[in-house]
């Protein structure tokens, strides 16, 4: 069994915690949750019967660079970084805040989540889409769990280098 | 003429009566009904019976939004009238359990001076006496320093950038290892960003009876979780098994990836160092 750093960041509100506790708990909470600096808590996965044991990091708020303790991000494997789906603001400086990332943890793997995927139709999910300067990775909810399992299970393989 | 004019008065009188009756008795009737209801124990009961009972229905749930402000202003004015009385009620109670507690420590206190005493003469208490005469401290000293003795509970190595945990060992069952590894990591971070002390580390973590205490190197870190009193001689003591643990154990380790094996072989080396009284 390998393990590995994993960061959960993104704007303030977007669900990241939601995913977090969803991840590990499977369990959502309907309160809306804020994260006062960093959570950490630890999920072992299995990617064709390799067994990775992800140490799963939650870190408050933004990522832009004096909101965040630069150590956070320090030898990380893996990034998720959540937009919520509903809110244009928090996909904005998507590429721009993807760049800052990689430039911070070079290797790094990151994978672009839209969260609360419950909230708007299909025809409003391919307009969304059109509109994000670059594509998402997966599309999530926390509240139903859609994807959730997936969405890790993408970034196991991208650090385990066994992309399709 | 006067006997004439009186008969007829008394015929008007007794004319205006019988009208009287006629006219007043449905509500003559109405009152003598309302008075067997209100003038008999019976009658009153059953028509006010039900009132009461809704209005105590009522009353039960929602007492405190009726009479809570005027419960509390009662309650409140009180208590600040009978301050005095009360605090001399409590005190006196106060007084005698903190005087039970603290003989009951002091009697605890007493038994390990005396089991430390009474060992005094076995060959634990005869090496600790040639102890006291060759490093100087008086026997009283080693006795007092065996009652809160450090031991060390949970000691850790620990990736310092990504804070995975490269090997552990415990004197007890503990909550998920990776998990302590990861926040110890979090704090340091923290401290250090916040601070803006990139040059420093953070060494020591204070909480009650326990320290924690951090060891830095290159691209590791180690974290001794101690229970009882640390001498700073015994932290250099420590500081210096520490630097040999690393020098001999952890040299050509490589923390490039980490595994279970890792991870299990750098727990069996900690267990192996730190299974024993490193203070004894």
């Amino acid at each position: 069994m390998i393990s590995t750093k994993v960061i959960l960041t993104g704007s303030f509100g977007v669900g990241k915690t939601s995913l977090f506790n969803q991840f590990l708990f499977n369990k959502f909470s309907e309160r809306y949750l804020t994260t006062i600096g960093v959570n950490v808590k630890k999920k072992i996965i299995k990617v064709e019967e390799e067994e990775l044991s992800i140490l799963l990091w939650d870190i408050a708020g933004e990522i832009s660079q004096d909101k965040v303790p630069n150590s956070y991000f320090l030898g990380a494997s893996g990034i998720i970084y959540v937009f919520d789906v509903t809110r244009p603001l928090t996909y904005k400086n998507l590429t721009s805040d993807i760049d800052y990332l990689k430039s911070k943890i070079p290797g790094v793997k990151v994978k672009v989540v839209g969260n609360k995927k419950d909230l708007i139709t299909p025809q409003q999910l391919l307009e969304l889409e059109e509109e994000l300067s670059q594509p998402a990775d997966i599309y999530s909810s926390a509240k139903t769990g859609e994807n959730v399992e997936a969405l890790f299970e993408i970034l196991g393989r991208a650090i385990l280098g066994k992309e399709a | 003429m006067k006997m004439e004019n009186h008969s007829s008065s008394s015929q008007e009188a007794l004319m205006l009566n019988h009208l009287k009756s006629i006219l007043l008795k449905q509500d003559r009737q109405e009152i003598d009904s309302i008075k067997k209801t209100l003038y008999t124990k019976e009658g009153l009961e059953k028509e006010v019976s039900p009132l009461i009972e809704e209005r105590i229905e009522y009353l039960k749930t929602n007492f405190s939004k009726e009479f809570g402000i005027h419960v509390d202003n009662v309650i409140e004015h009180k208590l600040e009238a009978s301050k005095e009385q009360l605090l001399n009620v409590i005190y006196p109670v106060l007084g005698q359990m903190i005087r039970k507690f603290v003989s009951f420590q002091f009697q605890l206190l007493k038994d390990r001076i005396d089991q430390q005493v009474s060992s005094v003469f076995s060959t634990k208490g005869l090496i600790g006496q040639i102890k006291s005469k060759i490093l100087g401290i008086r026997s009283s000293d080693l006795v007092l320093r065996d009652i809160d003795k450090p031991i060390i509970e949970e000691i850790y190595v620990i990736q310092r950038d990504s804070g995975l945990l490269v090997g552990s060992y415990s004197r007890q069952e503990t909550m998920d290892k990776d998990m302590i590894a990861g926040m110890l990591t979090a704090i340091k971070s923290f401290a250090q960003d916040a601070f803006h002390v990139e040059k420093q580390e953070l060494e020591l973590i204070n909480y009650g009876n326990f320290k924690i205490l951090v060891q830095n190197f290159f691209s590791y870190y180690i974290a001794v979780a101690i229970s009882g009193s640390l001498s700073s001689q015994e932290q250099d003591h420590l500081a210096v098994i520490l630097l040999e643990f690393a020098e001999k154990d952890m040299k050509g380790v490589s923390l490039h990836l980490i595994t279970s094996e890792l991870t299990e072989e750098v727990s069996s080396k900690l267990e192996h160092h730190f299974k024993k009284d490193i203070f004894a």
